[in-house]
């Protein structure tokens, strides 16, 4: 019997978590809740919850798929950390993937935003097209003003922030990237930090 | 048993492998310093980010460096805080991580008890002793009669001595951080500028050095001001036997009327030599020890140690839900 291939996903750049578990491009089970800014307390007890339930161990996965952000900074590096270290200790294939497209995912619209608020009218955000459940980019995840950012769409679509990721329709995409090197994986924070900025000054 | 040390508080990425509290198998530490000199101190936002950066890495060289495998851990010691955050939080979910992925014990660590059992390794400890905790967000004297039990007698009541050295070599220019350069130039100073000696007989254990800060920061814009030729050297002099006399005099009063048998030194301040002289020079009649001078600065060593004599009291390990805190009692 050929051995199944047993895919795990993880992201926390939002205020929701997100887990999910694949088994042969089946998604077997799934945790998506909102959490009170405690992604860094509950990450692993509920991964340790998924895992239990399908009856089986973190070795046994064979690819990690993590949610690079862009989104909340002290949010994607809980993420971040736990799938760098698992693809780390088991020496098994890591995908990154934007957290944008991962909520875009949600949506069955044909034209996505997929957005995450940023605060002071700026978000992170990302345009996405839809054709017969094929999710793609029309602009890459930014950083910007969110008026500025929507005065440039002129036709109809949808605003995504939150929803709970269609795993099958991202591992269909070409928006995972395989990570070669996991010791050199890092959130995309599409942004320096206040003190380099003000250092540049 | 061989205990898997992780230390993130601040801007040192570090992991160990230390077996029995005492036995340094691995200790590696990925320092961020270069990286937060160009602004004067730890830019927190920056530590995160660097620390994600390196875990993996610096986990992978440990237990390489260690000639083991993760297989061969019996128990993960992780620092829980006090320390920043976000830094925090990278350490703790990479140790969790770990404990999951082989079933392993965790447990979270006070970050001022791995400084304290850092003068365990390859030293050992006697009992009842007194600690001195001194670094950039501590200063505290500590009583332990017995393995991991902690008496605080007393603490600063502003500003740390590690904290009061980085303002002060920032008056001066001298940069950050600023305890090994003022400590460098003392050596070649002479005491001369009369600087306070705060809260020397003040009958308990306590310290406060914000006062002396502003004292010496006050003398320094004076003198500029009246265009008298500033000596830098004597500065940095005056300064530090202002502190290591407060340092040494509350330590001698607390040695004395707890009658330990062993005096510990720790924390990043514990590398300052003229503290080191004095402390030496003035307490004769009862071992001083001070940590070797690589576990002095943060490192997962300590912490590996610690976490050791930690379970070893409590027989029982965290489970997945350990958190990490900013601030955080030792007691």
């Amino acid at each position: 019997m050929k051995k199944s291939l047993k895919r795990l996903a993880i992201d926390t750049a939002t205020k929701y978590i997100y887990l999910a578990l694949l088994i042969d491009d089946k998604e077997v089970a799934s945790i998506y809740q909102v959490g009170d800014n405690d992604h860094s307390v509950t990450i692993l007890p509920l991964l340790e919850k998924l895992l239990d339930d399908a009856k089986i161990t973190l070795k046994d996965i064979d690819e990690i798929i993590i949610g690079i952000g862009p989104g909340s900074y002290t949010g994607v590096r809980i993420g971040v950390t736990v799938g760098k270290m698992i693809g780390y200790l088991n020496n098994i294939s890591v995908f990154q993937v934007s957290s944008l497209a991962l909520i875009a995912s949600s949506s069955k619209k044909n034209k996505i935003l997929s957005l995450i608020d940023a605060r002071r009218n700026n978000a992170f955000m990302a345009y996405f097209n839809q054709q017969k459940n094929t999710l793609e980019y029309i602009k890459n995840d930014t950083l910007e003003n969110i008026e500025s950012f929507q005065q440039n769409i002129n036709e109809k679509y949808e605003i995504v922030e939150y929803g709970k990721p269609n795993i099958k329709k991202i591992i269909k995409s070409n928006l995972l990237v395989k990570v070669e090197d996991i010791h050199k994986l890092t959130p995309n924070y599409l942004r320096i930090t206040e003190a380099e900025r003000n250092l540049e000054k | 048993m061989n205990v898997l040390g992780v230390e993130t508080s601040c801007d040192e990425t570090s992991v160990s492998v230390v077996r029995d509290g005492n036995v340094v198998l691995a200790n590696e530490v990925l320092s961020q310093i270069d990286i937060h000199k160009a602004y004067g101190g730890v830019v927190p936002e920056i530590a995160s980010r660097e620390h994600i950066k390196g875990i993996t890495y610096v986990f992978d060289q440990a237990i390489k460096n260690a000639n083991l495998n993760y297989e061969d851990i019996d128990l993960i010691a992780v620092t829980k805080g006090p320390g920043l955050i976000g830094s925090l939080l990278i350490g703790i979910n990479a140790a969790k991580v770990i404990s999951l992925n082989y079933n392993i014990p965790i447990i979270g660590v006070h970050h001022i008890s791995g400084h304290i059992y850092a003068n365990y390794i390859e030293q050992g400890m006697e009992f009842p002793l007194l600690a001195l905790v001194v670094s950039g967000g501590h200063t505290e004297l500590i009583l332990m009669k017995e393995h991991f039990s902690f008496i605080k007698l007393g603490e600063t009541q502003d500003d740390a001595v590690g904290e009061a050295y980085d303002k002060i070599a920032r008056v001066l220019g001298l940069g950050y951080p600023g305890g090994p350069v003022v400590d460098r130039l003392a050596g070649s100073g002479v005491d001369n500028l009369n600087f306070p000696r705060p809260m020397i007989q003040s009958g308990d254990f306590n310290f406060s050095f914000s006062g002396l800060k502003s004292h010496v920061i006050n003398t320094h814009h004076n003198m500029k001001q009246r265009n008298i030729a500033i000596n830098i050297d004597d500065f940095c002099a005056s300064f530090q036997e202002a502190v290591t006399d407060v340092l040494v005099e509350k330590t001698i009063q607390a040695k004395n009327k707890f009658k330990v048998k062993q005096v510990i030194v720790a924390g990043g301040v514990a590398a300052n030599s003229g503290l080191r002289k004095k402390m030496k020079e003035k307490i004769t009649d009862i071992p001083v020890f001070f940590p070797k001078m690589k576990f002095c600065t943060d490192n997962a060593a300590m912490i590996g140690a610690a976490g050791y004599f930690q379970y070893k009291k409590y027989g029982k390990a965290d489970d997945l839900y350990i958190n990490g805190y900013s601030r955080l009692d030792l007691e």
